[in-house]
C-alpha cells in the first residue's frame, strides 16, 4: 500500500510539470500567453520563462525529497529516533538559499515593470472604452496619429483594434460602467479600464495577423460574451484602411433591399447606432443619441461594420468559418489585403448576424427586458429585441452588407 | 457561573463521567439553564467542546452546498455553450461557492478545531470567554443561513466574492442578492472577531503552568497567529461592506464614480482583507499537519521556533502584499514594484515550513495512517500552489495570468491541496479523541486517493487553462474560439469537469466512513491514545470530560504527552517508554483538583444572535421588520447583561499562597 501510491504522486505530479511546460508550445492557441508577436510580450516572456524554469526544478527537488523521506524512513520497526529539535545552521542555509534565488527574480522584475510603464516613446494614441458588453476605439485626430498616420478625422470603431505593424501605440483605457480588463495576451497583459480613469497600455505587434482576447475583469451578465481582437496590418495596409475608415458616406441605390434596409436602420437602429454620414430626408445628419438609451451611453458606431470580421463585442463572427479561416490562416504577405477585403455576401455568416437580429437578448445573456428597466430608469444594458419580421431583417442586412 | 462541586473521591476514577454534578441555585429572575442530555443543551451549551462540534457539523453541511455549487460551474464548463446554468445561475454559483467555501466551510472549520482543541492543547477548563463563544457559534450559523436564503428570495448575490465596485452597485446588480451576501457576511463577521479576542485572550492567559510560549503545541500557536490577522482584518472588510450597504440600501455614494468616488477604494479595502484572509484559511492547516507529521515520525517538529516564527512572520508580511491582488489595476510602477517585492518575500517563510516538514520527517520512524497521508498530500500540493504563486508575485507575468484559470489552478493548490488536505488530515487525526471511535483507515485510504486525484485533474489542468488564455468567471466557453490540438481549451475543461467529479466521490467516502465508523459493530471503541502522540489534548479521555482535565498539568516540555510516556538515555539518545497513556492519564487524574470552575449554560448567546438576521431581513423588506429586530436585539441584550452568576464571591479571589501547589484555581473563565 505505501509503495505504489508515491509512485503515483511523483507520475501525477512529474505529467503535471511536464504539461505546464508544453503548454507554452500549444499550437493555434489564440490567446496562448507563451507565445509572444510584439515586444512588449516578448519582454514578459522573456521575464516569466526562467522563473517557470526554477520554479519547476524547485518544485522537483522538494518532491524528490519528500520521496526519498517518504521510502528511507518509512517504519521498517527501527527504533524511535533521537528527539533533535533543529540544526540552526542547516535552518539559516535553507533560508538563504531561497532568499537568493528569488533577490535573482526580483532584479529583473523591477527592470521589465518599469520598462513596461513607458510612455515617452508613443508613436500612436488610441482611446479604448469598455461597457457591457463590448469595446470602443476612438482614434483621436491629433499629434501623431493626424501628422504620420492621416488620421485626419476622428475614427470610432469596435471590437477590432486595428494598429500599424512596429508601431509603439499607445492605449488610454477606461470604461463607461463598470470595470472591464483590455488584454491580448499575444501582446502584451491585460490593464482594467476602470470608469473615471484612464489607463495606459502599450501595445505593438512585429508581425501582420488577427490577435484575439478577452475581458478578464467579471464585469456582470455577458463578461462571457465580451471578446477583443486585435489587428496588426503592415504600413501600406494600415494607410488603406484609416482612408477607407474616413470614406465619405453612400446611400444605397434606390430601390435596392438595401435602401429598404437604410430606412428601416434609421427607424429602427439609428436611435443609438451611429452612421457617419446618414442624413434625413431632408438632409439633416442623423447623431445617434445613445445616452438616451443605453445605460452606458454608447452603442457601437457601425459606419464600416463590413470592414470588421466580428461583432456583438467580437463574439460572433461575421465571415463564415471557410472566410474566416482564409484570412486568420493567411501569410504575411497576404493577409492585410484579405483583412481590407472585409465582408462580402458569400462570406457573411448569415446565421449569427440574423440570429442577434432576431433577438439578441436571447443570443446574448444581456439586461434588455423592457420590463425590468425599473432599476435602470428605463435605459438598457445590451441591445434589446426589436420585433423584426424575416422581411426586414433582410432588408437591414443588405444594408449592413454595404457599411464598408 | 455555576460551580460543579463534588467530593475528589469520585473522580478519581480515570474516565468515569463526571457524577455528582448539580447545577446550581440560579440568582434572580434570570435563571440559567440547568444541564441536561437532551438535544436543547445543544442550544443553551457554552461548553467549547459542543461549540466545536457544532460548528464542524454545520461548516462541513456548508462544504457539501459549496462543492455542489462548484459541481454546478464544472456541468456547466464540461462542454461548449453550456446550458445547465444562465448567465445569471452561472454568476450567482461562482460567487456563492466562493463565499460558501471560504466564509461558510474553512473559516468556520477552522474555528471548530480551535474551539475544541485550543484550551485542550493549553491545559484550560474552556475558553475565556465562553458565552461570548457561543454567540459567535450562533451568530455565524444564523449569518450563513440568512445568506443562503437568498437562493429562494429572488437570486443569490452574482458579483463574485471580491465583490468590485461599482458592478455591485444596484444599477448593475438590481436583485436583492448582495444586499443578502453584504448583510451576511455582517453578521459572521461578528463570530470571527469575537472568536478572534476570545481565543486571544484564552491563550495569553489561560494556559496551563509551566506551558510558556514556547512550549505551545505548533497548531495553538498558528491559531493565535491568525486570531490576530482575524482581528485586524475583519475590521477592514466590515467597513468596506458598511459602505457597500449604505450605498445599496441608502444611496450612499462612496463608490459611485459619477458623484466623484474612485472604485479602486473598494478594491483597497477588499484585498487589505482578503489577503490576510488567505492566511486565515491555510495557516491553521499548516498546524494541524504540524502536529500531524511529528506524531507519525516520532520525531519533535523540526526547527519549533523558526516554524512558530515564520508563521508569525507570515501574519506580519501577509499586510503589505495586498495590491498583488491589483497588478492590472493600474497602480503605477511604483506600487506594483513594491508589492511584487514583498510578494516575493513571502515567499521564503511560507518555504521555510516546507523545509521544516520534510526535515521533521527525515530520519523518523514513518507510519503512513490517513491522517499522515493527507499531511504530506498537503506538503506536495501547497508547494506546487507556493511555486505558481512565486511564477506571478513577478508583477509582469501576472498581467498575463490574473483572471485567468491559471489563478483558478494555483489557489485552489493552496486550498484545496494545502487548506482542505489540512483540514482533513485533522479530522481523521482527532475523530478518535472527540467520537471514540477511530476511522476507517481503508476507507480513508480509498478517500485520500480519490481525493488525490480528483483534486489534481480538476485544478492541475487548469493551469494549462490559464496560460492558454482562459479568462475566469466565463459562463460558457466556444468551440469557435477553443483553438486546436492537444492544448485546446475543450479538452482540459472535460478533464477538470471529469476531475471534479472524482473529487466529489472521494468526499463521498469520507461521509460513508464516519456513517460507516459509526453504525457498523465490528468497529471497536478507540484506545486512549491510538496514534501514540505528543500534545495535552490526549492527555484526556475520550472524549474529553466535560471540564478537560481532573487536575490542570504542569508542563515542563515541548510535547509534554511525549515526554511522559517516553524517556530519552542522554548519552545514548535511545529513547524507550516508561509509561503508557492510560497510566498517564490515572497519575493525573490521580489527585483532581478540589474546586472546578465551569461556565453555566445560558440562554442568551442564541437569544442575541436570532435578532441579527431578523434585522437584516428587514432592512431588506420592511424597516418595520427591522424595529422588531432591534427591539428583540436590546431586549436580549438585557437578559444577557442581566443574568446571575451563580458562583460565590470567594470564586473570584486569587488562590492562596501555596494552596494546592498554587494551580488549582486556574484563571477562571468568565461565563
Amino acid at each position: 500500500m505505501n509503495k505504489s501510491p508515491r509512485r503515483r504522486i511523483m507520475a501525477a505530479v512529474g505529467l503535471m510539470a511536464g504539461l505546464v511546460f508544453l503548454a507554452g508550445c500549444a499550437k493555434d492557441a489564440p490567446q496562448d500567453t507563451w507565445q509572444p508577436a510584439g515586444p512588449n510580450a516578448e519582454q514578459i516572456d522573456n521575464l516569466q520563462q526562467p522563473v517557470f524554469l526554477v520554479a519547476g526544478i524547485v518544485g522537483i527537488i522538494v518532491f524528490l525529497a519528500v520521496a526519498f523521506v517518504v521510502i528511507r524512513y518509512r517504519d521498517r520497526g527501527q527504533s524511535i529516533p533521537e528527539q533533535t529539535h533543529g540544526k540552526p545552521a542547516l535552518e539559516v542555509t535553507l533560508t538563504v538559499i531561497p532568499v537568493l534565488i528569488l533577490i535573482g527574480v526580483a532584479i529583473p522584475t523591477a527592470g521589465t515593470i518599469f520598462d513596461l510603464a513607458k510612455t515617452d516613446d508613443t508613436e500612436m494614441v488610441i482611446n479604448v472604452t469598455g461597457q457591457q458588453w463590448w469595446w470602443e476605439y476612438d482614434y483621436p485626430s491629433t499629434g501623431a496619429n493626424a501628422e504620420s498616420y492621416g488620421v485626419v478625422d476622428p475614427i470610432v470603431t469596435s471590437g477590432q483594434l486595428v494598429i500599424p505593424e512596429n508601431t509603439k501605440v499607445l492605449l488610454r483605457v477606461t470604461s463607461r460602467d463598470v470595470i472591464h480588463s483590455y488584454w491580448i495576451p499575444k501582446l502584451n497583459g491585460k490593464k482594467d479600464g476602470v470608469p473615471g480613469r484612464v489607463h495606459l497600455l502599450r501595445l505593438e505587434g512585429s508581425k501582420p495577423g488577427i490577435y484575439a482576447g478577452q475581458c478578464t475583469e467579471f464585469c456582470g451578465l455577458s463578461h462571457a460574451y465580451m471578446r477583443m481582437e486585435t489587428v496588426v496590418l503592415n504600413r501600406a495596409d494600415f494607410d488603406a484602411w484609416v482612408a477607407n475608415q474616413l470614406k465619405p458616406y453612400e446611400s444605397p441605390a434606390e430601390g435596392t433591399l438595401a435602401a429598404e434596409g437604410e430606412s428601416l436602420f434609421i427607424q429602427q437602429c439609428s436611435r443609438c447606432h451611429q452612421v457617419n454620414g446618414l442624413t434625413n430626408a431632408d438632409g439633416a445628419p442623423i447623431i445617434a443619441a445613445p445616452e438616451q438609451y443605453m445605460v452606458s451611453g454608447a452603442a457601437p458606431n457601425l459606419t464600416h461594420l463590413m470592414t470588421r470580421n466580428t461583432f456583438a463585442g467580437a463574439a460572433w463572427d461575421l465571415l463564415t468559418p471557410e472566410c474566416r479561416d482564409d484570412v486568420w490562416n493567411a501569410n504575411t504577405e497576404e493577409f492585410g489585403a484579405r483583412y481590407l477585403a472585409g465582408v462580402s455576401a458569400e462570406c457573411l455568416n448569415q446565421k449569427d448576424l440574423r440570429e442577434w437580429l432576431r433577438n439578441a437578448p436571447e443570443k446574448k445573456p444581456m439586461y434588455a427586458d423592457p420590463t425590468k428597466l425599473q432599476a435602470t430608469d428605463g435605459k438598457y444594458r445590451g441591445m434589446p429585441a426589436l420585433g423584426l419580421t424575416e422581411d426586414q431583417i433582410d432588408a437591414l442586412v443588405a444594408y449592413l452588407l454595404e457599411r464598408k | 457561573m455555576a460551580i460543579i462541586e463534588r467530593p475528589s473521591a469520585e473522580i478519581a476514577v480515570a474516565g468515569a463521567a463526571p457524577s455528582g454534578v448539580k447545577p446550581s441555585e440560579a440568582l434572580g429572575v434570570f435563571k440559567r439553564p440547568a444541564a441536561s442530555t437532551s438535544w436543547k443543551d445543544w442550544l443553551v451549551t457554552v461548553d467549547h467542546k459542543k461549540l466545536g462540534i457544532m460548528y464542524g457539523v454545520a461548516a462541513f453541511f456548508f462544504f457539501i452546498v459549496g462543492g455542489v455549487e462548484a459541481l454546478l460551474i464544472r456541468l456547466q464548463l464540461a462542454g461548449p455553450e453550456g446550458k445547465i446554468l444562465s448567465a445569471d445561475q452561472y454568476n450567482q454559483m461562482f460567487t456563492m461557492h466562493a463565499t460558501t467555501m471560504v466564509f461558510l466551510f474553512v473559516m468556520p472549520m477552522v474555528s471548530a478545531f480551535a474551539n475544541y482543541f485550543v484550551p485542550l492543547q493549553i491545559g484550560a477548563r474552556d475558553v475565556a470567554f465562553p458565552r461570548i463563544n457561543a454567540f459567535g457559534f450562533w451568530c455565524w450559523l444564523f449569518g450563513g443561513i440568512f445568506l443562503n436564503t437568498s437562493w429562494f428570495l429572488g437570486g443569490a448575490a452574482d458579483g463574485g466574492w471580491f465583490m468590485y465596485a461599482p458592478n455591485s452597485s444596484t444599477l448593475f446588480s438590481p436583485s436583492h442578492g448582495i444586499d443578502f451576501w453584504v448583510l451576511g457576511l455582517q453578521i459572521t463577521g461578528i463570530a470571527s472577531l469575537t472568536g478572534a479576542i476570545n481565543l486571544i485572550v484564552t491563550v495569553l492567559n489561560m494556559r496551563a503552568p509551566g506551558m510558556k510560549l514556547m512550549r505551545m503545541p505548533i497548531f495553538t500557536w498558528m491559531t493565535l497567529v491568525v486570531q490576530f490577522l482575524l482581528l485586524f482584518a475583519m475590521p477592514v472588510i466590515t467597513v468596506a461592506l458598511f459602505l457597500l450597504s449604505f450605498q445599496r440600501s441608502f444611496d450612499a455614494t462612496f463608490f459611485d464614480v459619477a458623484a466623484g468616488a474612485d472604485p479602486l477604494l473598494w478594491q483597497h479595502l477588499c484585498w487589505i482583507f482578503g489577503h490576510p484572509e488567505v492566511y486565515i484559511l491555510i495557516l491553521p492547516s499548516f498546524g494541524i499537519v504540524s502536529e500531524i507529521i511529528p506524531v507519525f515520525s516520532k520525531k519533535p517538529l523540526f526547527g519549533y521556533p523558526i516554524v512558530a516564527m515564520s508563521g508569525a512572520a507570515i501574519g506580519f508580511v501577509g499586510w503589505g502584499v495586498w495590491a498583488h491582488h491589483m497588478f492590472a489595476s493600474g497602480l503605477g510602477p511604483v506600487s506594483v514594484a513594491v508589492f511584487s517585492m514583498a510578494t516575493m518575500a513571502i515567499a521564503v517563510p511560507t518555504g521555510v515550513k516546507i523545509v521544516n516538514w520534510i526535515m521533521t520527517m527525515w530520519g523518523g520512524k514513518l507510519s503512513f495512517t490517513v491522517p499522515m497521508l493527507f499531511a504530506i498530500g498537503l506538503v506536495v500540493q501547497f508547494t506546487i500552489g507556493g511555486l505558481s504563486g512565486v511564477t506571478h508575485s513577478v508583477a509582469p507575468s501576472d498581467t498575463q495570468q490574473t483572471d485567468t484559470y491559471y489563478i483558478v489552478a494555483h489557489f485552489h493548490y493552496v486550498l484545496f491541496g494545502g487548506a482542505i488536505f489540512g483540514l482533513f488530515a485533522g479530522f481523521y487525526y482527532w475523530w478518535p479523541k472527540i467520537f471514540r471511535k477511530q476511522l476507517s483507515e481503508s476507507l480513508g485510504k480509498w478517500n485520500f486517493w480519490l481525493m488525490v486525484i480528483g483534486m489534481n485533474m480538476t485544478f492541475g489542468p487548469m493551469h494549462i487553462l490559464g496560460l492558454q488564455g482562459q479568462p475566469r468567471r466565463m459562463q460558457v466557453w466556444t468551440e469557435a474560439r477553443a483553438g486546436e490540438g492537444f492544448f485546446n481549451i475543450g479538452f482540459w475543461n472535460r478533464i477538470a469537469s471529469l476531475g471534479s467529479f472524482i473529487l466529489a466521490v472521494g468526499v463521498l467516502l469520507f461521509i460513508i466512513n464516519i456513517i460507516y465508523t459509526h453504525k457498523s459493530k465490528k468497529v471497536a471503541i478507540a484506545p486512549l491514545d491510538p496514534w501514540d502522540a505528543r500534545s495535552l489534548e490526549w492527555m484526556t479521555a475520550n472524549p474529553p470530560v466535560e471540564h478537560n482535565f481532573d487536575s490542570i498539568p504542569t508542563v515542563n516540555n515541548l510535547d509534554e504527552f511525549f515526554h511522559r510516556k517516553y524517556a530519552e538515555d542522554p548519552n545514548t539518545h535511545e529513547v524507550r517508554q516508561v509509561a503508557t497513556a492510560e497510566e498517564v492519564l490515572a497519575e493525573l487524574n490521580a489527585h483532581p483538583d478540589e474546586h472546578i470552575h465551569m461556565p453555566s449554560r445560558s440562554y442568551w448567546p442564541i437569544l442575541v444572535s436570532l435578532s441579527l438576521p431578523i434585522i437584516c431581513y428587514g432592512l431588506i423588506y420592511n424597516r418595520l421588520l427591522m424595529g422588531v429586530g432591534a427591539a428583540f436585539l436590546l431586549l436580549t441584550m438585557f437578559g444577557w447583561a442581566m443574568e446571575p452568576s451563580t458562583a460565590p464571591d470567594d470564586d473570584f479571589d486569587p488562590p492562596a499562597p501555596g494552596e494546592g501547589g498554587g494551580h488549582t484555581k486556574e484563571l477562571a473563565p468568565l461565563g
